[in-house]
């Protein structure tokens, strides 16, 4: 499995590679996703995407030290349940006293439920983890309404967190994904919360070759504006990703097939 | 007696109060502090202009501008030959370099070059405006510190934080104006 993906990845980057230098106008991202994500099913019959998922199916059903699954883990509708969870997430987990986001209930279930030692969980699982149990939230509309007080103060971090402006290239999130929505970052197109922005993660990025979570994007959107990257399961991600969700839901935005397939 | 210490208590329970931060920047700073140290550092070292971007939302009251203004104008340094155009070739390199003036992440520039952004306006053919001195001193002081011009712009303030040097920034001036400079060739 691991080595037809990798043949699958050298053999798209190689077409993307040839299909760049052929274009002479700009390319239309989305067009050219959509274009490549066809290429991947036509030659192999699957996205790189499904395979992430289909790792953290196995993760789930896999048993901790102390001898359960994450089936015994409630993700916010209730133990075992996974249909629509993302949808609803970030929320407040009565159990963990803690406003979480999907990777974050996962790192925490993983502790509390499975028994294992924070240095024992892998990013790499968590990851597949959170593609799998998303999976299970394609195309389904984003609800995110912060009522809880606990969601309601994580909403008001966000929204500061938003629009501070720090760092050596005087950014915040604010001044590119509000006011020039709609354009490019080089060849990157920037939505702002209101257009859905979020609603395509966890996504394969075939221009990095990696699967990227919300947590991993919201990090490398802090690198290139040259911010040192939050640490992960931080309040930073979750209170960012409950501002752009949130406002994403009053827009009636959905999510994408997850986990999609992007630039 | 009893007045002049009920007033003594009233005031250095006022003085508190205000050497006190707010408890939502006090639940904002944890918040940043639990992204990790590194993070909350960069975060919690704004300058007053980055705070007062933050604080207005990017759109400062008409008051404030005159004096923002000015405290950014004064930020500017210039080379020490007083040249403010340098050698396009060098401006080149400096223009595509993701670690320093990174322009292409929102500008086009040369016209072979399609990964252009589209948030700043287009610097093709930017030397149309010709090489006089008013010119060549608004482009070099626009690079160097953007928010000498448009407070709170998009635009970054690459000499102020040392991305390029006082010279680098006559170099990329060059670039955009030296009518040899391959944004100013059809």
């Amino acid at each position: 499995m691991r080595f037809m993906f990798l043949g699958a990845v050298a053999f798209g980057a190689l077409a993307g590679v040839v299909a760049y230098t052929q274009q002479s106008k700009p390319l239309d991202p989305f067009e050219e996703a959509m274009r490549q994500r066809q290429m991947y099913l036509e030659t192999f019959g699957v996205l790189p995407g499904e395979l992430f998922a289909k790792e953290g199916k196995e993760l789930f059903f896999r048993k901790g030290p102390s001898g359960k699954t994450l089936e015994e883990c409630d993700f916010g509708k209730g133990k075992g349940v996974l249909e629509g969870v993302y949808a609803i997430l970030p929320k407040y987990f009565p159990d963990s006293r803690r406003v979480e986001d999907l990777e974050t209930r996962v790192y925490t279930c993983m502790q509390t439920v499975q028994g294992f030692k924070p240095n024992e969980i892998k990013r790499d699982e968590v990851k597949a983890i959170t593609t799998y149990i998303a999976s299970f939230s394609s195309k389904a509309k984003i609800q995110v309404v912060p009522k809880h007080p606990a969601e309601l103060a994580m909403y008001n971090l966000g929204r500061e967190l938003w629009y501070t402006r720090a760092g050596a290239r005087d950014m915040s999130c604010a001044i590119c994904h509000d006011q020039y929505a709609g354009q490019r970052v080089r060849l990157s197109p920037v939505r702002s919360p209101k257009q859905g922005l979020g609603n395509e993660w966890p996504a394969y990025r075939f221009e990095e070759d990696k699967l990227y979570t919300m947590e991993d994007r919201i990090n490398f959107c802090y690198e290139s504006i040259a911010i040192p990257k939050p640490e992960f399961y931080s309040d930073v991600h979750i209170a960012l990703t409950l501002y752009m969700l949130a406002e994403a839901t009053k827009s009636g935005h959905s999510f994408e097939e997850l986990p999609f397939f992007t630039r | 007696m009893r007045r002049t210490a009920v007033a003594i208590g009233g005031l250095l329970l006022l003085g508190l109060g205000l050497s006190q931060v707010g408890p939502f920047r006090a639940r904002f700073e944890a918040a940043l502090h639990a992204g990790g140290h590194e993070f909350a550092q960069v975060m919690l070292s704004q300058d007053k202009g980055q705070a007062l971007c933050s604080q207005y939302r990017d759109k400062l009251p008409a008051d404030l501008i005159p004096g923002f203004l000015a405290e950014q104008k004064a930020l500017i340094k210039y080379p020490a030959s007083g040249k403010l155009m340098g050698d396009w070739r060098n401006g080149e390199k400096v223009f595509t370099d993701p670690k320093r003036g990174n322009c292409y992440a929102c500008h086009a520039g040369v016209a072979t070059e399609v990964a252009y952004g589209t948030m700043g306006p287009s610097l093709t053919n930017y030397g149309q405006r010709g090489t006089s001195e008013a010119v060549v001193r608004y482009t070099y002081e626009k690079i160097y510190n953007a928010w000498a011009f448009v407070p709170c712009s998009l635009m970054y303030r690459g000499g102020v934080h040392g991305l390029f040097t006082p010279e680098e920034t006559a170099d990329l001036v060059a670039f955009l104006l030296d009518p040899s400079s391959p944004i100013n060739r059809r």
